[in-house]
């Protein structure tokens, strides 16, 4: 997917200077925040495809700025950080990013990455389940609208596409492997860590109880599974 | 003389101006006795009893002007005079010591309170110590003291005078925890304790004070030289802890400025590189990326060494099975093991080992970079793990040229690069330092044995996960 607007938020001028010129070579149209109050701002006028987000930022730090970004959008947030830890990955896909990209990085990985964020329809859109129907939860994959308790809820399109990836093999274990390359792409497959925060906020939103799940299950070593209630 | 006086002057005014009978003289000699008695004591009363008694019978008692006594009743007068003064002086000194005793009690109190108060304002143990010795002269007016601080081992002393008491004498109460009180020198040391265990001691020249101030006063000193103490400490905790932080921060700081250069340069590179070139545009290209690279592993490597000697390095341990570790290590090195034949010597009942999974991944990998770098390509690798003495022992097997036997030590130091490989294999020289930091980290231990000519082990001892140990 070439062609899409791209957010950069950082405050190194200098890093701004080279993802502008090398992703507006790449086809992309680039607009530039410095602060995350910037980016909050240009957000609304320039409405992004997708947002690349510096964690390391004076005033309003990066996480901060991610968790507003995701208060009122699903728009593919990469976060682009020096620190390289375990924990601050997880704190960053927790805040609600999508991805995680270390600095230093090559273009051609980042350029990789962002394909992957933006994209919406994974090939296995059309013959997956058109939706799914229980008491307590409804999801209409076609309109991408999911109902807990008659709620109407929120999920962000990597959220989407996990639960749509695991309710297409209902009541079967799918390794982890295969969730992140059917969410996130070919080129991913070891981050396990971001299922589990993924998941995480999924079980948050979906599950009547979200400490005992009912629906999204863990399967030992292996992933995770989508139960179906025995009652139905 | 005064009592004599005033039993002079009741005779007299009893005699010459108001005429009244033996009785009322009698009692109103005795009301007077007693009062002697209680106001200046047994001495005077005695000679004011005598006086009256002989005034008593001279002037007063048939035959009168004479000092004959006829009637036993008379007797009687004068025993009830002397007893009246005894027991009168004797209650009366009784209740005067009392009070005296009180009083002293209270300024006791008030200046141990005042010590006490004294003492809560110092910093540390040795102004808490000064500050002891100097309230007490102070406060309970005592000439010399000396403090002895057994921790320490030093002696606070107020003057010269203190050197009456001997350092033994002072060390020696302290062991001893037995108080040694001689009046007669005027000389007291009795040992400072707090909570069963002994401190210090403290010794006193003059002064008066009870057994009891005294070890009021120890108990006192005791514990602001403690409070002092624990505060001492505390403060050393925050203080180092601070600095800690401060580490801490200028580390993440410097990893921010060093790597964001570096971003721009990588990317700008990168970007170049992914389309066409002139053949020669292409090398320069490629060169400039893989030095990009290079400077950057050489940044996190001094980031990660400076963190280890800063003692920064906390590792999150937990119970890993050896084996998920190991294949995580494979998995990352899968590039550079390619054409490797990779034999796996693990027992398949081995105890979870206590570590930090990311850590010790990272140090096998090390080992597995190593090995690949520094063995003929296509030789085969051993990676074994065991148990050994509560320890899992890892292994790391080449079949290179081997590390001399005087190498063996130093290739664990920062920046030294093996002799036979130092211009052959790229390199910052930090690798294994950074392994043996963050192995040491764990409590555990890396060595290496080496053959020349057959190859190298790098052996890695980590501890066994213990469910009884609680951290």
């Amino acid at each position: 997917m070439s062609g899409a607007k791209i957010l950069v938020v950082d405050d190194e001028p200098q890093i701004r200077r080279m993802m502008r010129a090398t992703l507006a070579g790449s086809g992309h149209q680039v607009d530039e925040a410095r602060t995350g109050e910037e980016a909050l701002e240009k957000f609304r006028v320039f409405l992004p495809d997708l947002v690349l987000l510096d964690l390391n930022m004076p005033g309003m730090g990066g996480l901060e700025t991610c968790r507003a970004l995701r208060n009122g959008s699903d728009v593919p947030i990469i976060i682009l950080t020096v620190r390289n830890a375990e924990r601050e990955k997880v704190e960053a896909l927790d805040a609600g990013a999508d991805d995680y990209v270390c600095k230093p990085f090559g273009m051609q990985e980042l350029l990789a990455r962002i394909r992957a964020a933006l994209r919406r329809a994974p090939s296995s859109a059309e013959s997956g389940p058109h939706e799914f129907v229980s008491p307590d939860l409804e999801i209409d994959f076609d309109n991408r609208r999911v109902r807990v308790n008659e709620k109407n809820v929120r999920l962000t399109p990597k959220e989407f596409e996990l639960l749509r990836h695991l309710v297409s093999r209902a009541g079967k274990p799918v390794p982890h492997r295969e969730l992140l390359q059917a969410v996130w792409g070919p080129d991913y497959g070891d981050e396990t860590d971001y299922l589990r925060v993924f998941i995480n906020h999924l079980r948050k939103k979906i599950e009547p109880d979200p400490a005992q799940p009912k629906y999204v299950l863990t399967e030992p070593w292996i992933g995770y599974r989508f139960a179906i209630p025995e009652n139905q | 003389m005064a009592s004599v006086a005033l039993v002079g002057a009741i005779i007299f005014v009893y005699y010459r101006i108001v005429p009244v009978n033996a009785t009322t003289v009698a009692l109103t000699l005795l009301l007077s006795i007693l009062g002697i008695a209680t106001k200046w004591g047994l001495t005077e009363s005695v000679v004011a009893s005598i006086v009256a008694m002989l005034g008593f019978n001279y002037f007063f008692l048939p035959p009168v002007g004479t000092f004959t006594i006829t009637d036993p009743q008379n007797w009687v007068a004068l025993l009830a005079f002397l007893v009246t003064a005894i027991t009168g002086s004797q209650l009366s000194v009784r209740a005067r010591r009392r009070a005296a005793e009180a009083i002293a009690r209270r300024q006791e109190v008030e200046r141990l309170y005042a010590l006490g108060q004294a003492m809560l304002l110092s910093g540390s143990v040795r102004s808490a110590a000064r500050d002891a010795v100097n309230s007490i002269i102070r406060t309970f007016e005592i000439p010399a003291v000396v403090f002895f601080s057994k921790a320490e081992d030093e002696f606070f002393r107020s003057d010269a005078q203190t050197l009456v008491i001997s350092d033994d004498q002072l060390r020696g109460i302290a062991d001893r925890e037995e108080p040694l009180i001689d009046r007669q020198r005027q000389v007291a040391i009795v040992p400072i304790r707090l909570g069963g265990q002994v401190i210090g001691s403290l010794g006193f020249i003059g002064g008066t004070l009870s057994t009891a101030a005294l070890q009021a006063l120890a108990y006192l000193v005791a514990i602001g030289i403690e409070r002092a103490r624990s505060i001492e400490q505390a403060s050393k905790v925050e203080a180092s802890r601070h600095s800690e932080v401060l580490k801490a921060t200028l580390l993440d700081a410097l990893a921010h400025d060093l790597k964001t250069p570096l971003t721009s340069i990588k990317g700008a590179v990168t970007h170049l590189l992914a389309k066409p070139h002139a053949p020669e545009e292409q090398e320069l290209l490629t060169i400039a990326n893989e030095e990009a690279d290079r400077l950057h592993r050489l940044v996190v490597e001094v980031l990660e060494m400076a963190r280890i000697e800063a003692a920064k390095l906390h590792p999150d341990r937990a119970p890993h099975v050896i084996g998920d570790i190991i294949s995580a290590s494979l998995k990352a090195q899968e590039e550079s093991m390619k054409g490797r034949n990779v034999e796996l010597r693990i027992p398949a009942s081995l105890p979870a080992v206590d570590v930090d999974f990311e850590f010790i991944q990272q140090v096998l990998k090390q080992l597995l970079e190593n090995a690949v770098n520094y063995s003929p390509p296509g030789s085969p690798l051993t990676i074994s793990a065991e148990l050994v003495s509560e320890k899992i022992v890892l292994g790391v097997a080449d079949q290179g040229k081997g590390i001399a036997e005087d190498e063996q030590a130093r290739i664990f130091d920062k920046f030294y690069r093996g002799r036979t490989s130092r211009d052959n294999v790229l390199g910052t020289g930090l690798g294994l330092s950074i392994a043996k930091g963050i192995v040491e980290a764990h409590g555990g231990k890396i060595w290496v044995t080496s053959e020349p000519g057959k190859g190298s082990v790098f052996s890695v001892a980590l501890p066994i996960y213990n469910a009884e140990l609680v951290r």
